[in-house]
Formats: C-alpha cells, sequence, structure tokens
C-alpha cells in the first residue's frame, strides 16, 4: 500500500468497514510513514471537531424568523382537521380516476405487460374479478359508475403492488 | 439516532395523524430548528430558508396520512426538506463555489504526499480555538458544491449513519462514503491551510 491508496482508504478505515487484512496493511504502512500518521491524524481531527463543534456549525434560527414561522404553522394548525380531509378526499378521487383508468385499459386490452400477468393471476383465484372482467371484454364497454366494491377494492390493492413509477396501462 | 427521540416521534406522529390539538405546535418545536438548519445549509439565504421551512411544514402536516413507518420519522422529514430546498435551488443561477480539486491531496507519481504534512491535530484540541474553528468549519462548508455539503452536513454535521444519509437523499451508500471522504480531505486541505497560514501571520 502506498500514501496515496491509504488515502483513499480512510473513510472505511474510520468507519470500521475495511477488510482486516487491509487494515493491517494500512496499520503497517502508518507505523513507518510520518506523513501518512498526520495526514490521517489531521483527517480524523476533521470529523471530531465537526461532531463537537456542530452547534458552531448549525446555523441558528434568528428570532424573528422564528416568530413568522411560529405563527405561520400555528395558523395552519388551526385549518388541519379541515386540511386533512380536504387531503382525504382529494386522495379518494385520485383513487377512483385511476381505478376507472385501470377498467377501461383492461377492457380495451392496453394493459401493460406486468400489470395484466398480475390481473390474470388474481382472476384466476377470484371469482368475482373473473366474472367482472370477463363480462367486460365480451361487451367490450365499461359499465357506467364504479365497480362493485369487492372489485374495487382488490383492483387497489393490485395497482398498490406495482413498483412506485410503474405505468399499469400501455402508452 | 437516540431511542428517546424514536419515542417522542412515534407519540408526536400517532398524534398528528388523529389530529390531536397542539400536534402540529408540538412539531413546531421539535424539528424549528432542524428544519431551518437543514434549509440554511442548503440555500444559504436566510429568507429562501423560511419560505422552504414554511413549505416544509405545510407538506409535513399535509402528507402524515401517506407516511409509512418503514423509515424513522425525522428521516422521512429531511428528505421532504431536501427535496423541498433542491426544488428552490433549481432554475436559480448558482453561486460559484470553489472546485474541490484544487484541495485534494498530492501524491508523486510513485504515490508518496508530495507536499510537507503539518501536525495541526493537537493544536485544534484546545477550547479557545472552538468558536474559530467552528466558523471557519462552516465557511468552507458554504463553499463545498451541494453535492458534497449535504453529504458532509447530514452525516458528519447532524450525526446521521450513512445509510440513513444515503435514504434521505437517494443515493448508495457508496455514493455517500466517497462525497463525504471527499469533503473531508477538502475540509483537512483548507483547515492545514488556515491553521498554517493562521500560524504565520
Amino acid at each position: 500500500m502506498n500514501c496515496k491508496e491509504l488515502a483513499y482508504m480512510l473513510a472505511d478505515y474510520f468507519d470500521g468497514s475495511m477488510d482486516p487484512g487491509l487494515r493491517e496493511e494500512l496499520d503497517a504502512h502508518l507505523a513507518m510513514c510520518e506523513p501518512c500518521m498526520v495526514f490521517t491524524k489531521t483527517y480524523q481531527a476533521v470529523a471530531d471537531k465537526t461532531r463537537l463543534l456542530r452547534r458552531h456549525i448549525e446555523y441558528e434560527i434568528p428570532p424573528e424568523v422564528r416568530k413568522r414561522l411560529e405563527t405561520f404553522v400555528h395558523a395552519a394548525a388551526l385549518k388541519y382537521p379541515e386540511k386533512v380531509r380536504e387531503y382525504r378526499d382529494q386522495v379518494e378521487r385520485d383513487r377512483r380516476e385511476k381505478v376507472g383508468d385501470l377498467v377501461r385499459a383492461a377492457t380495451t386490452g392496453d394493459l401493460s405487460g406486468a400489470t395484466s400477468l398480475l390481473m390474470e393471476s388474481h382472476c384466476a383465484a377470484c371469482t368475482e374479478c373473473r366474472h367482472y372482467f370477463d363480462v367486460l371484454r365480451e361487451t367490450g364497454t365499461p359499465q357506467a359508475g364504479d365497480p362493485p366494491e369487492g372489485v374495487r377494492s382488490h383492483v387497489i390493492a393490485l395497482m398498490q403492488t406495482l413498483p412506485p413509477g410503474e405505468e399499469f396501462f400501455l402508452a | 439516532m437516540s431511542a428517546e427521540r424514536w419515542k417522542e416521534d412515534e407519540a408526536l406522529l400517532e398524534s398528528l395523524r388523529k389530529g390531536g390539538p397542539g400536534a402540529v405546535d408540538e412539531l413546531f418545536r421539535l424539528y424549528q430548528g432542524k428544519i431551518f438548519n437543514l434549509a440554511m445549509s442548503i440555500l444559504k439565504n436566510e429568507s429562501d430558508a423560511e419560505e422552504a421551512a414554511q413549505d416544509v411544514f405545510m407538506t409535513v402536516i399535509r402528507k402524515v396520512d401517506t407516511f409509512q413507518g418503514n423509515s424513522a420519522f425525522y428521516s422521512w422529514m429531511y428528505r421532504i426538506c431536501v427535496n423541498t430546498c433542491l426544488m428552490r435551488l433549481r432554475g436559480k443561477r448558482r453561486k460559484e463555489t470553489v472546485s474541490i480539486e484544487e484541495f485534494m491531496p498530492v501524491f508523486t507519481d510513485e504515490g508518496m504526499h508530495a507536499s510537507p504534512m503539518d501536525d495541526w491535530s493537537k493544536e485544534v484540541e484546545r477550547d479557545a480555538l472552538n468558536e474559530e474553528l467552528g466558523r471557519m468549519i462552516r465557511k468552507y462548508t458554504e463553499e463545498l458544491s451541494e453535492k458534497y455539503r449535504l453529504v458532509f452536513v447530514l452525516s458528519d454535521v447532524e450525526g446521521l449513519s450513512n445509510e440513513e444519509t444515503a435514504k434521505i437523499l437517494g443515493l448508495t451508500v457508496p455514493a455517500i462514503k466517497s462525497r463525504l471522504h471527499r469533503a473531508r480531505l477538502y475540509l483537512r486541505e483548507q483547515l492545514s491551510r488556515y491553521l498554517r497560514e493562521g500560524k504565520a501571520g
């Protein structure tokens, strides 16, 4: 191990993730190389001092900023229960829309590969869903309104098993 | 992070979800300092940090329902803060920062240290130097680009583990380690130069 290699391994050396063989090599180098010893000590001092001087390094919140922020957050707190309701309603609307999209895509055969696999294996085990989607595919048009509650909850569960960002229909 | 902190967060989360009175005030009391500090380390401007902090608290209040307990509450909050601040930075002209390359150690072709080493590790143990040293570490940290600054602030200043920092920033642990290491190398070099010049002057 030379000085350059040593310098680039110091993070592992200090966080304990270093391979024991390498650690021995590194210790042996340190014992006979004055510049590396000094380099290592001062490197470690940076991390130690940073932790120790945290209060000097962090930004303190100025009193007037703190006050303004508190007023703002407090006002938000008063509206909080109402906001939560609003937000839950929004989530429900989004979900309804998504279920509608998925049912349409299933009817027209536009589901993505991953989703149609999931659907197939689910429908193989669930009579209610199988029946619902079979009828849809036969008629070729989605029924008006939401699917029955049972189907709806299965579809939601299915969508939640998709990895985030994965679209359930073909572009 | 300590067990007490964890418990405090659990209780807070519970009460936020129920919409309990005072829950939001408690959230503010516990996190105002942390959030402001983190926003300042990213945005480096008080009024931007203030607005970002407002956004962060609003987002947390609105989204607490969607928080899934698979990460700690504070790290979820830090993540919201980091994202909020980075969004604000986007499109803004960034101040020129120093090139970290200029402050990496220099080696000979044989891989030996090319410049003389000055051992100041004992010197900085004196408490009298603390205030000045803290100020210099903050100043040099501010000069780093966000890429390194954020990792350094979360890991070395805030004391989060590499795994936690990786989750908050959406990076891998090896990426965190390598950035953290470079940030420390840079600070080591800056502090060496500063202390050497200080002694000479």
